[in-house]
């Protein structure tokens, strides 16, 4: 086909054009990175011990199980949802784990919690995803829920865990890194593999997005849907496995309140409540951030409620340096 | 000459390196209709923005009523009674016309509470005055777009502004509506409100604006009264070319590609029968609210149908959804761009592919590099102009958001593409693009169907024009006896 009357001057995409937005794109991860740098920088002058190598691993090891949990929230929130119900997950799967293993090996025990997880989150996909439910209002009613399976299955007292294997999980060393920071990672870099790489991660950005648009393209928006939230309450069973280990007993009360600080490192990760745009890897970033901070305030020596007050304005004063930003 | 109301004079405006406006002129008299026209990207929208408040010119002086006019907030502009109706409309759909006419300046009784008796008598004065039929206790959300519109309008009539921006008023109104919406104008405009107006149907140019001024590239190309000029001086100046008539060559066209046998859906259509061949183009004409789209979703099975039958190639079939109806080849770009189409904060990249994305996938892994020689493909092919594919597809103009959306449904390989108002909100120039590109897609034998609501588009574009009225097929015209006067008959009238 001759063209003979293409427009003049088109700007077409080069690949120099390609470059640049890339690396805007990294300018603006690397936003919250330099937050995360300076931080470790000014830390390092406030306190001798922090750059220390026992006490960065300490500092991964304590982020382990929120940033387990962040991770699973990042695909729900990315779909423009929220699971309010991660914290009571992690309790029912922790109970879980503490019961099965008073008769049945790991091997059983552990496959069994994480998928008594994946079926709670199960049950918040369908309701959010077929029924209409709003996510805010499903999870909420999942919060309860589960947390309430927790106290039934152990009638309200600690499980003690007896199996030493199991101690290993939470709280060994594999080539000098803390099981739970690989556990931490090796969910990360399959869940950015999943969100980057695969029909389905890409999808769940588009939903986020633009739900209607999306179900027009023929995205199957009820099943992924359904997916994100499964992923998030398996996920939740993950961090459930480290949390029993660490402590060795299965608590109903185990995670309360944990849903907040996986939303808080979530979205201090630049991923936006209102679906559509953020990464697992500005998640882990956010978590970093939250961790670092508490580890800095507890070295020096402030006041644990006053460490409530930093924690909270970290928050928002994170998402309104986000918001003006992404307006420029 | 009128007297003048607005005088801006050498605006300028850039973003970074990236010059948008060029010494400007513009100058608006009062009881003036000053037309803007140019193609997308030419500056219109920045132009806008200037009068609007929400940019800051980076030179050039704006005078209104001789006095110098600075502008630092939307807010400033709306204090100097420059009022911007853009085409998403901002009115608060859950409250009553007299609401939304007094939010922000509510009138108060002597308690200080709002005053709803005195609230209600000023508005039927201001609609009265306006010649504007509508009940003002009803939510507005419940009115129809061309009712909204005239609220907003009237909205701004009442806090005194002395000028109306309109940007693309026309672009969601059919053609009745047009004709109230241009009454409504000469109103204002007998008043002694100067009124910019923004289009891309030229012919409204000369229907209800005095002077125009054109733009390219950010630069004014000129302005002339509009009883001295013509289309054609228009169009050449916009594009900074003649323009070359258009020739239609006849198409082979092959087999039944879909057929429709009396397909009813409950409230929006019945009996609907009618077949494209592949090769085909099928214009589906109409006002709004004739059932158009609303076939369209039944066929790409977003909206259930009672009864009758559907045939894609000969075989019946019926869609449980538009995963359904893309395996089977359909493909529908949707006449609502940024509710059912753009992905807003997402590259143009992934916008392009989220169709198919089934088509780049290895080992269960997406293969970005196969994605990106798709994208670049399409970019050339359509002619898309953008900063880059990574670019969010928000940041594009109206055109080429069209144009990546076309690139989507090609994603699928489709065999029958329904295209619902193809070229809504889109500049002279991308528009005929868009027209070549559907006449290409029929010649490599893909059956399509083109709903529309701009006459001229439905003519130059269909082999056969269906004509739709109140759910049901009025009229079945081939091209030959498809006229503008047989298709607006068989569209309105009994």
């Amino acid at each position: 086909m001759t063209e003979t009357s293409s427009p003049p001057a088109a700007a077409r995409a080069a690949s120099t054009g390609d470059r640049s937005a890339t690396l805007y794109r990294l300018l603006r991860q690397t936003g919250v990175l330099a937050a995360l740098v300076l931080l470790i920088i000014v830390s390092s002058f406030l306190n001798d011990r922090f750059l220390s190598v026992p006490n960065l691993m300490n500092v991964l090891r304590q982020v382990s199980i929120v940033g387990i949990l962040a991770v699973g929230m990042t695909f729900v929130i990315l779909t423009k949802g929220i699971d309010l119900s991660v914290g009571s997950i992690l309790g029912v799967s922790v109970v879980l784990f503490a019961g099965l293993l008073e008769t049945q090996s790991m091997a059983v025990a552990i496959p069994l919690g994480i998928l008594a997880a994946m079926a709670l989150g199960l049950v918040n996909g369908l309701g959010v995803a077929f029924a209409g439910i709003p996510p805010f209002i499903m999870t909420l009613g999942m919060l309860s829920f589960a947390r309430g399976l927790a106290f039934i299955y152990t009638g309200g007292t600690p499980i003690p865990i007896l199996n030493e294997n199991f101690y290993d999980l939470g709280n060994g060393y594999t080539f000098g890194v803390p099981n739970p920071t690989l556990i931490l990672i090796a969910t990360l870099l399959v869940s950015g593999v999943v969100l980057a790489l695969t029909p389905f991660g890409r999808s769940v950005y588009s939903i986020g997005s633009n739900e209607d648009a999306s179900r027009l393209s023929g995205v199957p928006v009820g099943l992924y849907k359904t997916i994100v939230y499964v992923i998030s309450g398996g996920v939740a069973g993950i961090a459930g496995l480290v949390y029993a280990s660490q402590l060795s007993v299965g608590t109903p009360i185990a995670g309360q309140a944990y849903e907040l600080d996986a939303i808080a490192a979530v979205v201090v990760g630049g991923t936006s409540l209102f679906g559509g745009k953020g990464s697992v890897a500005g998640t882990f970033i956010g978590t970093l951030i939250i961790g670092v901070l508490a580890n800095i305030l507890n070295l020096t020596g402030v006041d644990p409620f006053v460490q409530q007050l930093f924690k909270g304005a970290l928050i928002v004063v994170a998402v309104f340096i986000m918001a003006r930003s992404s307006r420029a | 000459m009128t007297d003048e109301l607005l005088q801006a004079q050498a605006l300028r405006k850039q973003f970074g390196n990236n010059v948008v406006l060029r010494d400007v002129d513009l100058s608006v008299g009062r009881g003036e209709v000053h037309a803007i026209v140019g193609e997308n990207g030419a500056g219109k929208s920045t132009l806008i923005k200037i009068l609007g408040g929400v940019h800051r010119a980076d030179g050039g002086t704006m005078k209104l009523e001789g006095r110098e006019l600075i502008l630092n907030s939307p807010q400033a502009a709306l204090d100097q009674g420059i009022v911007v109706i853009h085409q998403e409309l901002s009115l608060a759909p859950d409250l009553t016309t007299e609401e939304n006419i007094f939010l922000g300046h509510f009138p108060r009784n002597a308690l200080g509470l709002l005053d709803r008796r005195r609230m209600r008598e000023r508005t039927r004065e201001l609609l009265d005055r306006l010649s504007i039929e509508i009940d003002p206790t009803v939510p507005v959300g419940q009115l129809s777009i061309a009712q909204q519109q005239m609220i907003e309008i009237a909205k701004a009539i009442s806090v005194e502004a002395k000028m109306l921006v309109l940007d693309e008023p026309t672009a969601v109104l059919d053609a009745n509506r047009v004709d109230t919406l241009f009454d409504l104008v000469e109103r204002l405009k007998a008043q002694g409100i100067g009124i910019v107006f923004i289009s891309h149907h030229l012919e409204e140019i000369f229907r209800i604006a005095d002077r125009v001024t054109v733009l390219r590239d950010g630069e004014r190309t000129g302005t002339s009264d509009v009883s001295a000029i013509d289309q054609d001086w228009l169009v050449s100046k916009m594009i900074g070319r003649e323009f070359e008539a258009h020739h239609t060559q006849a198409r082979g066209m092959g087999e039944v590609a879909l057929e429709l046998e009396e397909l009813s859906s409950e409230g929006a259509f019945e009996n609907v029968s009618f077949s494209v061949r592949a090769g085909e183009i099928v214009g589906l004409a109409g006002l709004i609210g004739a059932g158009r789209t609303e076939v369209a979703q039944a066929i790409f099975g977003v909206r259930p149908h009672s009864s009758g039958q559907m045939k894609v190639f000969g075989r019946p079939t019926r869609f449980s959804g538009p995963g359904a109806a893309k395996r089977q080849g359909i493909a529908y770009v949707s006449e609502d761009r940024k509710a059912f189409g753009l992905l807003p904060n997402r590259p143009v990249r992934e916008n392009a592919t989220i169709s198919n994305l089934a088509r780049f996938r290895s080992l269960g892994l997406l293969r970005l590099d196969r994605e990106r020689a798709f994208v670049r493909e399409q970019i050339e092919q359509l002619d898309i102009r953008l900063p880059s594919m990574q670019a969010e597809i928000s940041t594009l103009s109206g055109g080429n958001q069209q144009k990546v959306l076309l690139g989507r449904a090609l994603a699928g390989r489709p065999r029958v593409l329904i295209f619902d108002e193809p070229t809504r909100g889109v500049d002279i120039g991308a528009k005929r693009e868009i027209y070549r590109f559907i006449e290409e897609l029929a010649e490599d034998g893909v059956a399509i169907i083109v709903i529309s609501s701009e006459m001229e588009e439905v003519l130059r574009l269909s082999d056969r024009v269906l004509v739709m009225r109140g759910g049901r097929v009025a009229a079945e015209l081939p091209r030959g006896e498809a006229t503008e006067e047989s298709v607006m008959r068989a569209a309105s009238l009994d």
